[in-house]
């Protein structure tokens, strides 16, 4: 039987962070997780690195953590942070008194917040709106890729022996006395079920920690709060923007790249499988949102989409923008089940915080005296000056610090050696994401592709302007020449899957440009591809 | 300035056919456009319905359809007129409004038009042996082992092969079909080389991208003489060298035709004098500039070519004459849970409800401009690429227009 001394359940932030802390601490570690890895929260939600602002006035223990870990995560993750800067606006329909509030807050929680004249604030953000916007300050919030941080967190903990399984469901745990003694699970292409024998499992499941929960027999207060938030083409912001005003749906837009990302709603809903979005959130977001810029509208939406914030609910306690957004952890020993933990609540902000202390109790009692190391030492080597200049006789500069901030040292390299020994893999699959032939096919080659959606997310193939008209083909052929499909599918299924995928998140935003864009794929591939098909399931 | 006879608006499919019929019957026409149209986006087929026999079809569809206002008569007319235009080009087409022709896509599917470029006619396919799928070392958007998968099983029986030419085009960037045909426009030795290698039969058919060269058949007229198999062309990812070879073989008829072609022309909005209107107002960089008319054809296309945007929902508009705009579906089918479904998408039957002359009407059905003519994907009532009807609905409204 498999063996581990510490089996991680969830693939998200909190569940990686705990990977690389245990496995930097010489505790041999598993994780399995039932999908690809950061397919809950750790990537569907707005990519902000809180600087504790929004936390200043209700919650100053979170804010206070919020600011360290946010200095932390800029040394540790340099290539998945953009110090892009935050800035807190109030408008004229909002209350003076929580401004008073807030400044002491920040002021209390140690976030430095610089009142800023509002010709300043106009100057950096032009297009905040002159008519509503009353005061500013400049805080230390910044973007985070959490797609980015979570593949350099397994790359980390690779280094340190740690290991996973993707797509491995859980579906029982092994017991004797109380005890645990493995954790059961199943291949989700396979079928295939086995155990894998442990002294300690970490229900570290997010969203879906109340399910596994219940497969252990315990209960555990869990709200699945899902958050919609909208991808616009642009970059409409320089800085993080945040109402300040008490936290409310669709008051944070930040900058990623070449876009920018307005959230988020907060809906109480059973299934945290459930990541549909509606017209009426979108409709919602973009009234809201056009408060602080006016012509918000004129702005192309890329795409909505959605994720569960795992929201803890000790017994009797508030849910919703009310509850806590911090995070608890539970040693299952009460309840009967010795071994067995579960960490819930939390943001992506501080994930290694709560890793941290996770492991902190974990390693006490297993006597393991390491100490915690995942402040100091970054994730993963930066790519040396050498292999980009080598990359850039293929591509334009910006194309080379993108793929070298998405690949890492090690695999940026194999990249460069295929780019220069092969001149076919030099061909751009994805024009919008600058993704090279040679970087899909090293991602097909590495053991989290399992489906061509798993590469869409390591090389962000299909994620940029086009949304897929152009790279689909594309990606379902090298995809298909790859082999390394796991479900027997054709290149042409494939293709209308990964357009269909895309669509979920165009439909529900299918106004304006995006309208455009759409007729142009169905121009595209119904048309000039002859690509049909019946209702999807 | 002197009023044109027609003013057309709109560089693309309809808007070009339109202005050509109307110079065919002698009028004085000016064009006017605004970016590249859509043909560069096009197959090059011209699809008029989805069925065996698109003319039956067509006559069995209900009376609210585009195609009804149209009449047959336009419809058959316009498929002579553009073959016509187009042959004049060297650019045969072959087919008929009673059939449907087989092309082989980028992916290896079949599509089924009624008229296709003789380039692409794979009809061909069915008496051969073996087919050659070819590759171009350094061209990207044709993957002949995905095509070769997907086309085997339409043709189980036949022997295909999957080779790959090396025509020295690689080097620098990766290049598309539209630039492979741009240097092999005029400069298709190298290809007719790269094939006789491949030492084909008369039983055979090679199967390429798109990149016979941007005029016409003049490269495959080069070609085909040193070649013993048949040469077929797929459709492509856009830029697609065969739908601009039916733009510049359109372009070429207009200003021998003598009609006024203003690029980068802006229409923003009509003049108007009640039911007239009398010219078109053109946005410039210094200031405006009137274009007088004595009558309009409005061939600016649907949501692709922004003919009708809508900036917030449930709120189509037509920019340039603020005409009634409707989505017969309702805001509630808005659009399919499915990207490719089974049934029409409501926002791309979304567009400008039109009588029996094309000119615009409100929700009465009565007229709001009787000089004024809305053709191609302006017009709203059917999803045209649901249907496979957008180049047939585009020549046949621009026709039945032209001629009123």
């Amino acid at each position: 039987m498999e063996k581990a001394t510490v089996v991680v359940i969830g693939g998200g932030a909190t569940g990686l962070g705990i990977l690389r802390d245990l496995s930097m601490r010489g505790v041999k570690a598993l994780l399995v997780e039932k999908n690809d890895l950061v397919n809950g929260a750790s990537s569907r939600y707005h990519g902000l690195l809180h600087s504790g602002g929004r936390y200043a006035v209700k919650d100053q223990e979170a804010a206070r953590e919020c600011i360290i870990e946010n200095q932390i995560m800029r040394k540790i993750g340099k290539s998945c942070v953009e110090p892009c800067g935050g800035m807190f606006t109030r408008l004229d329909i909002d209350d003076p008194a929580y401004e008073e509030a807030w400044v002491k807050g920040c002021a209390d929680s140690g976030i430095e917040a610089t009142p800023i004249t509002l010709d300043e604030a106009f100057r950096l953000e032009p297009r905040l709106s002159r008519k509503h916007v009353k005061s500013a300050y400049l805080v230390p919030d910044a973007a985070v890729d959490g797609f980015r941080m979570s593949w350099q967190l397994i790359d980390s903990s690779k280094r340190y022996g740690g290991a996973f399984k993707t797509y491995t469901e859980v579906i029982g745990f092994d017991s004797v006395n109380g005890v645990l003694r493995g954790v059961k699970v199943r291949n989700q292409f396979t079928g295939e079920e086995y155990e894998i024998g442990c002294d300690i499992a970490v229900n570290a499941a997010g969203g879906w920690a109340g399910f596994v929960g219940k497969l252990a027999g315990v209960e555990i207060g869990v709200q699945p709060d899902k958050g919609t938030l909208i991808a616009f083409n642009q970059r409409i912001v320089n800085h993080v923007v945040n109402r300040l005003h008490k936290s409310s749906d669709g008051d944070i837009f930040v900058p990623h790249g070449s876009i920018t990302i307005l959230g988020t709603s907060s809906m109480s809903i059973p299934d945290p499988e459930d990541t549909s979005t509606s017209r009426e959130e979108v409709e919602s977001l973009l009234k809201i949102g056009e408060q602080t810029f006016e012509d918000l509208r004129d702005f192309r939406i890329l795409r909505t989409f959605a994720g569960s914030r795992p929201l803890y609910i000790p017994p009797g306690g508030a849910v919703g923008r009310s509850a806590s957004r911090g995070f608890a952890i539970v040693d299952h020993e009460r309840d009967g089940l010795k071994g067995f933990f579960t960490i819930v609540g939390g943001k992506f902000t501080t994930y290694r915080l709560m890793a941290e202390k996770m492991c902190n109790q974990i390693c006490a009692k297993i006597g393991n005296s390491e100490p915690c190391r995942t402040a100091e030492e970054p994730l993963v080597p930066e790519v040396s000056d050498e292999d980009k200049a080598r990359a850039k006789k293929f591509f334009p500069s910006y194309g080379t610090n993108l793929a070298a901030t998405r690949l890492g040292a090690e695999r940026f390299k194999k990249v460069v050696e295929r780019l220069e020994s092969d001149p076919e893999s030099r061909e751009l699959v994805c024009e919008c994401e600058n993704v090279t032939r040679a970087e899909v096919e090293e991602i097909c080659k590495d053991d989290t592709s399992f489906i061509v959606n798993d590469v869409r997310r390591r090389t962000r193939v299909g994620m940029g302007t086009c949304q897929g008209n152009f790279c689909a083909l594309r990606a379902a052929a090298v995809f298909a020449d790859m082999g390394v499909e796991s479900t027997a599918k054709d290149s042409l299924t494939r293709m209308r899957e990964f357009l269909q995928g895309r669509w979920k998140g165009i439909r529900p935003v299918l106004l304006g440009r995006t309208l455009r864009e759409t007729e142009m794929t169905r121009a595209i591939y119904e048309l000039s591809m002859n690509v049909t098909g019946g209702e999807p399931k | 300035m002197r009023p044109a006879d027609l003013i057309v608006i709109g560089g693309g499919l309809a808007g070009l056919t339109a202005a050509a019929v109307a110079a065919n019957r002698g009028q004085k026409v000016t064009l006017l456009t605004y970016g590249s149209g859509s043909l560069p986006l096009a197959s090059g087929a011209i699809d008029f319905l989805n069925a065996k026999a698109p003319d039956a079809a067509i006559k069995a569809l209900s009376a609210h359809h585009p195609y009804k206002k149209i009449g047959f008569k336009s419809i058959d007319a316009a498929a002579k007129f553009l073959c016509d235009v187009a042959a004049q080009a060297n650019l045969p087409y072959v087919g008929r409004l009673s059939a449907q022709i087989p092309v082989v896509t980028a992916v290896g599917t079949l599509k089924y038009s009624a008229l296709v470029p003789e380039s692409m006619d794979a009809s061909r396919l069915a008496d051969k042996r073996r087919i050659f799928v070819a590759g171009i070392n350094g061209l990207k958007d044709f993957y002949a082992s995905m095509l070769v998968d997907n086309l085997k099983k339409y043709f189980p029986d036949k022997i295909f092969d999957a080779v790959k030419l090396d025509l020295d085009l690689l080097g620098g960037r990766d290049i598309t079909c539209m630039d492979a045909a741009q240097l092999l426009t005029g400069n298709e030795q190298s290809l007719a080389d790269a094939l006789k290698d491949l030492n084909s039969t008369d039983a055979d058919a090679i199967i390429l991208p798109p990149i016979l060269g941007l005029e016409g058949n003049d490269a495959r007229t080069v070609i085909k003489p040193q070649i013993r198999a048949d040469i077929i062309e797929t459709t492509c990812l856009p830029p697609s060298p065969p739908g601009i070879r039916l733009q510049r073989a359109l372009i070429k008829y207009l200003q021998r035709s003598g009609v006024r072609i203003y690029e980068n022309s802006k229409v923003v909005r009509g003049v108007g004098d009640g039911k007239k209107i009398t010219g078109v107002v053109v946005e410039g960089a210094v200031r405006e500039k009137i274009f007088p008319a004595r009558k309009v054809i409005l061939a600016t296309g649907g949501f692709y070519s922004g003919g009708i945007v809508m900036r917030d929902f449930d709120t189509p508009r037509e920019p340039i004459f603020d005409l009634p705009v409707f989505f017969p579906m309702g805001e509630g089918n808005w659009s399919n849970r499915g990207l490719f479904d089974n049934r029409p998408q409501g926002f791309s039957m979304t567009g400008i409800f039109t009588d029996d002359k094309l000119n615009p009407v409100d929700e009465n059905g009565a007229v709001i401009y009787d000089n004024l003519h809305v053709v191609g994907a302006n017009l709203g009532g059917a999803d045209f690429i649901f249907e496979r009807s957008l180049g047939g609905v585009a020549i046949a409204s621009a026709y039945r227009a032209a001629t009123i």
